[in-house]
């Protein structure tokens, strides 16, 4: 018996391939999209590991020192006076080569035999005279590099080639002097070593050390703690495993956003899968009933269905993972991009295909295609034999059940909200609840279609005839079918409105912070390092230049993570750059120079907890101390765990005379083009130095803002695609299915444009209910996305801004879609034949 | 092999040694890698030793000046070398050699202070007599920055917590100190000098082939009272003794033909030292720059000629790593009457240094006109390693 159903079903996926490809299609889009961001996110993530693991080599642990890193003297009496070894001194920062970013990490040859192996080994042939002389040119050419063959390639550089390099934004000669002894896939790439003596010339930090690489062995309490007693207040020693855990977290509340968009993407495939099987299960309810008539079970009838979803979610998932994985390798791209831009350089050119995305993938894809058959299964099990067999019996009962339905989304929506007040700080929760809250939506729905079916139909009937007013009642009629494209297309333009404000209100927010932030007419700096200092007295003296003032900005590693120190000189009057939230600024400024406070910022404030009047323990030269928080200020500053601290305040705790950029305020007849141009023609060929009017920093800032959201974008889009399949995969059926009714209509007058007007009517109208009803959701989105999500993730305050456009273009773009996944259907339904269409009956 | 052996045959004496030690430890390749010591040699860039300055003439030397570096010659050493007995009878040997070598004739210009062409290697070595044992350490590093390096006056040499440095009060004999350490085994020694120092070669010039500039600059103070403190097996020992300093430097003293050298340095009970190595060729047969020094125990020295003394080796000791050292010598010096016994206070003193040798404690026994006279003191054999 079973094999005999399963083979009059299969023969029917056979004559409706349209039908079956689409219910493909949609569970791969929604499977693909998970497993690609996965991907993306597990390879940039494993590739920052890698590189991080390739750079500790053995080390067990690191000392640490302030903003400037070690003095290296002190490596110097770690090994001379108390006679500690295994410890290699590490001179580490980023330099470019043509554009390329590459991080260098200049080493002590004599100290790496126990750290690193591939600072030493070169694959150079050995009859080859630079592999010879390989050490030894290490340390004596002046600049003498190695890097991987990969990185090589990709500068197009020869062993025995003398390039430049440029750093802190002067240009310094290199030579490679030998590749590593180590393929791509060992995280090397994108790095260069060079002897501690060049990294320091180029860095520009001679006598200083980044930090010192210790292993220690299983165990070896005494040895650590020996060495803890001798380092000195400012320096720290911590696990290296934790080190690159803490800078690894730094990006966490990206990636989990990503997730969430990946999720979002399914949510959509999950209407669409249970839109297709529906259909599925509607359009053979005859042939189901006469199986059941046959003798066939309940509980068969239910197996069966499931049996089919779960094959088709099998072969739909097996698609969407390959396909994920080629969308994953596009993503990746933008991801190591988003994440090179705010977090740490991460160099990943390879997706690494793990077991874990796939399964998720496949879990996902066969997972929600069986939640989705679910509901249409236990239907068709329900019918009675003789019942199935009648067409209005399905609505009827769809009509009973909508009520219901509402009711749960209308619970879920109130569990949701339950959620978001209960949940605290989880970000995990907050997405949960955003979920819920689309699912609450969902299911609320149809009833208001089917509501505003009946409210419109006589209008359409007013306006445009009987066939209008059929073509838009026939929406609510035939809701087991319209209701599901309905709720996915409404889904997707929700998230597209929930995304687009959310996007719109902070980009709108970060611009006014930068308008208030960027006080200084010109703004001067060095793209990593320190900015000359005779420059900086120079510019001061050009005319036009009224006052200036100077930021250094520094990081302070302690065993819970990196805090970021903006130590600011302020001009005269430009306090009003700096937006203060919870203090009256007349009692923060006054003291600001003086004592020992900071300013947090909000992000700061909301991961850590603190507020004005707390303390913030940080490690100075004399060892840790306390300052006080005097208020918390705006920042939409990416790496956003930042302390506001006057310069003064930074050099009496700190021994950093750094400075990475100076704004420059300039006389009110000043003309800032020539000014700008004469701080170029003062600093060329002594800094490369970035010069820009705080317009162009405005508009620049805004640009890698966007670049951010690229991927949200991409992913929206995508989430699109799934609704209009839905659309399109929906009125086929629709058509497919009342091929009969259609040629009773054109039998009884109806022209072949009437009827094709009808159904384009009808598509419009969804479009436009989807679109009026995504907006509500989307609004709740967008405010959720805001106030809970972006909050969670990264501690920002955003004013909400709602842009009646976003709104228009939204409902434009769902009546858009519909129409044009109607268009086939409606040109189908014309050219049908009624006489063959009844026949067929 | 037959690359191995060509280049063991140039790496006539301990600054090649020191040379192949350097780059071997560059290039990290590990001791006892065979098959990577051929192209060490290559590894110094070339052998070339041109900019550096050349022994070529006899020099007058000057104290405490001399005892500190001279980084315009290639390669340099500073060999300590001795014999202690512990309170409990314990018997002990050590050596500490600190090695300097110039990669470059000049350092190129760096606000780094990183930057240097100075670089420096140690070998620790300890002979415990009771326990049968031999224990090696080396160190190496940069000459910069404090790490390691080597000073006049006051006179130190060190590399990270071993050093070799005055400890005197400037009056006129040498006072110095001397620690080392490695987890198994340390060392710490106040040494005072019991004889000034003496020139060996030709007014300190000593010649190792006919190659003009084929030579160094050589001194030694052949005889130092010791004492200090030996941790050893897990134990601590106050020891005294006496020690043996050599100090050498050149730029490049290669002969083609030649294979190794064995090096005596003796100290006699009646207050005499003596000093000769032993140039051996390709064929076994004795070089013919091979000399020595006589010290008397006012102080006094004598250069020794090849022909002035023999060598005899009476037995062998096979490496177990390879390679049979000779292992206990009769050496005659009929113009002064002398006729030794030389045997080695353990027979496994080989050092597994990135590069092989044996260095070890000796004692001696003999006659010196009759009258029975015996000693100790350190032998060095190299080129033997296979």
């Amino acid at each position: 018996m079973i094999p005999v159903v399963y083979r009059a079903n299969f023969s029917y996926l056979v004559r409706h391939p349209w039908q079956l490809s689409l219910s493909l299609l949609g569970i791969s889009i929604g499977v693909a999209v998970i497993v690609a961001v996965d991907l993306a996110n597990d390879s940039a993530r494993k590739a920052f590991l890698l590189s991080m693991d390739a750079v500790t080599g053995e080390a067990t642990h690191q000392v640490i020192g302030g903003p400037r890193g070690i003095e290296e003297t002190l490596y110097t009496r770690l090994r001379v006076e108390h006679g500690i070894r295994s410890l290699a001194p590490v001179v580490e920062g980023n330099v470019t080569v043509d554009d390329v970013s590459l991080q260098v990490l200049g080493v002590d040859l004599f100290a790496e035999q126990e750290m690193r192996s591939f600072t030493r080994r070169s694959t150079v042939a050995e009859n080859d005279d630079a592999t010879r002389s390989l050490f030894r040119t290490m340390l004596v050419e002046p600049g003498a590099v190695m890097m991987s063959v990969a990185t090589a390639d990709t500068l197009g550089i020869a062993v025995g080639e003398r390039f430049d390099i440029s750093a802190a934004g002067r240009r310094h000669g290199a030579l490679l002097a030998g590749l590593f002894d180590a393929d791509s896939s060992q995280g090397l790439d994108n790095l260069v070593t060079t002897d501690i003596a060049n990294a320091q010339a180029w860095l520009d930090a001679p006598g200083r050390l980044s930090r010192i690489d210790v292993r220690i062995a299983d165990g070896d309490i005494a040895y650590r703690e020996k060495l803890e007693s001798v380092l000195p207040a400012d320096t720290t020693l911590l696990a290296a495993a934790g080190r690159t855990r803490t800078t690894a977290e730094m990006s966490k509340a990206f990636m989990t956003n990503l997730t969430a968009m990946s999720l979002l993407a399914l949510l959509v495939g999950l209407f669409l899968i249970y839109n297709s099987v529906s259909f599925s299960v509607l359009q053979r309810r005859r042939l189901i009933g006469i199986l059941r008539a046959l003798g066939m079970t309940r509980r068969q009838t239910f197996t069966l269905i499931l049996t089919e979803s779960a094959g088709i979610g099998l072969v739909a998932a097996t698609a969407g993972v390959v396909a994920g994985v080629w969308l994953g390798e596009q993503l990746l791209g933008l991801v190591a991009q988003s994440i090179n831009d705010f977090y740490f350089r991460v160099s990943v050119t390879d997706i690494s295909i793990s077991t874990a995305s796939i399964g998720k993938g496949v879990a996902a894809g066969v997972g929600a295609s069986l939640f989705a058959a679910a509901v249409p299964a236990i239907e068709a099990a329900s019918y009675q034999p003789r019942l199935a067999m009648v067409r209005s019996v399905l609505e009827q009962h769809s009509r009973r059940l909508l009520p219901v339905v509402a009711l749960t989304g209308a619970g879920t929506i109130v569990v949701a909200v339950c959620v978001l007040a209960l949940s605290g700080r989880s970000l995990v929760a907050g997405l949960a609840a955003v979920f819920m809250l689309i699912l609450g939506f969902a299911l609320c729905v149809p009833l208001v279609v089917k509501m505003s079916t009946a409210l419109l139909a006589p209008f359409a009937g007013l306006a445009g005839g009987v066939w209008a007013r059929l073509a838009v009642s026939e929406i609510g009629a035939s809701l087991s079918r319209t209701g599901v494209a309905i709720v996915a297309l409404a889904v997707a333009v929700s998230a597209t409105i929930g995304v687009s404000v959310m996007v719109d209100s902070f980009r709108l927010s970060v611009g006014d912070w930068l308008q208030q932030t960027l006080q200084a007419d010109v703004y001067a700096g060095v793209r990593r390092g320190d900015m000359d200092r005779d420059l900086i007295a120079d510019f001061a003296r050009t005319p036009g230049v009224e006052a200036i003032s100077t930021s250094r900005r520094a990081w302070l590693e302690t065993r819970d993570g990196r805090t970021q120190i903006l130590a600011i000189r302020m001009a005269p009057g430009s306090y009003a750059g700096t937006e203060v939230l919870d203090a009256e600024p007349e009692d923060v400024w006054p003291s600001f120079d003086r004592d020992d406070v900071v300013l947090v910022s909000e992000p700061y404030a909301y991961r850590n907890g603190v507020g004005p009047g707390d303390d913030v323990r940080l490690r100075t030269r004399t060892g840790d101390e306390l300052f006080r928080v005097a208020a918390t200020y705006q920042s939409y500053d990416l790496n956003a765990s930042a302390l506001l601290m006057s310069r003064a305040t930074y050099d009496r705790h700190f021994d950093d005379d750094g400075i990475d950029s100076i704004g420059l305020y300039l006389a009110d007849d000043a003309d800032v083009d020539d000014v700008i141009a004469e701080l170029e023609s003062i600093s060329a060929g002594r800094q490369d130095l970035l010069i820009n009017s705080n317009v162009r920093i405005r508009e620049l800032s805004l640009e890698i803002f966007d670049r951010t959201f690229v991927i949200t974008d991409v992913l929206y889009w995508l989430a699109i695609g799934v609704a209009f399949i839905g659309i399109l995969s929906a009125m086929l059926a629709l058509q497919l299915e009342r091929a009969r009714d259609l040629a009773v209509l054109r039998a009884l007058g109806m022209t072949p444009g009437q009827l094709g007007r009808m159904i384009t009517l009808q598509t419009s109208v969804i479009g436009l209910l989807s679109g009026i009803s995504a907006i509500p959701l989307g609004l709740v989105m967008a405010y959720v996305l805001i106030e809970v999500i972006n909050r969670r993730a990264f501690g920002w305050q955003i004013d909400m801004a709602i842009a009646p456009g976003i709104l228009v273009s939204a409902v434009v773009f769902a009546v858009a879609a519909a129409l044009l996944a109607g268009l086939y259907p409606a040109w189908r339904a014309a050219q049908s034949q009624p006489a063959l269409a009844m026949r067929e009956e | 092999m037959s690359i191995v052996l060509q280049e063991w045959r140039k790496c006539i004496f301990k600054l090649t040694a020191v040379l192949l030690v350097a780059c071997a430890v560059l290039a990290g390749t590990a001791a006892g890698e065979d098959p990577q010591r051929s192209e060490l040699a290559d590894l110094l860039g070339g052998n070339s030793d041109e900019g550096f300055k050349k022994a070529t003439a006899p020099r007058s030397f000057t104290f405490p000046a001399d005892h500190g570096p001279h980084p315009e010659y290639r390669n340099e050493w500073w060999y300590m070398t001795g014999n202690l007995d512990a309170n409990d009878g314990r018997r002990f040997g050590f050596e500490l050699t600190i090695f300097r070598f110039s990669l470059a004739p000049e350092a190129s210009e760096s606000i780094s202070a990183w930057r240097t062409n100075q670089v420096y290697i140690a070998h620790f070595a300890m002979t415990d007599a009771g326990r049968g044992r031999f224990h090696v350490a080396e160190r190496y590093s940069r000459g910069a920055l404090g790490l390691a390096g080597a000073a006049a006056d006051p006179f130190r040499v060190w590399i990270d917590d071993w050093e070799i440095a005055a400890a005197g009060d400037g009056s006129a004999s040498e006072q110095w100190r001397l620690r080392a350490s490695d987890a198994e085994f340390a060392l710490e020694l106040s040494l005072d000098a019991l004889k000034p120092p003496v020139l060996n070669g030709i007014d300190g010039l000593s010649q190792k082939s006919s190659e003009p500039g084929n030579a160094s600059y050589y001194y030694s103070i052949t005889r130092w009272q010791a004492q200090g403190n030996v941790q050893i097996g897990g134990d601590d020992y106050t020891v005294s003794g006496l020690a043996w300093l050599d100090r050498e430097w050149s730029s490049s003293a290669l002969g083609a033909d030649q294979q190794g050298w064995d090096w005596f340095a003796l100290q006699l009970a009646d207050g005499s030292e003596l000093m000769f190595y032993n140039l051996r060729k390709a064929d076994g047969s004795q070089d013919e720059h091979s000399a020595g020094t006589w010290v008397s125990p006012d102080g006094t020295a004598r250069h020794l000629d090849r022909d002035e003394i023999s060598i005899e080796a009476d037995e062998t000791w096979a490496s177990p790593e390879g390679g049979a050292y000779p292992s206990a010598w009769t050496i005659e010096l009929p113009g002064y009457g002398l006729s030794l016994k030389v045997a080695p206070v353990l027979d496994d003193q080989e050092l597994f240094t990135t590069v092989r040798y044996w260095e070890g404690a000796v004692d001696v026994t003999g006659t010196r006109d009759g009258a029975s006279v015996d000693g100790r003191g350190y032998v060095e054999l190299t080129g033997y390693a296979k």
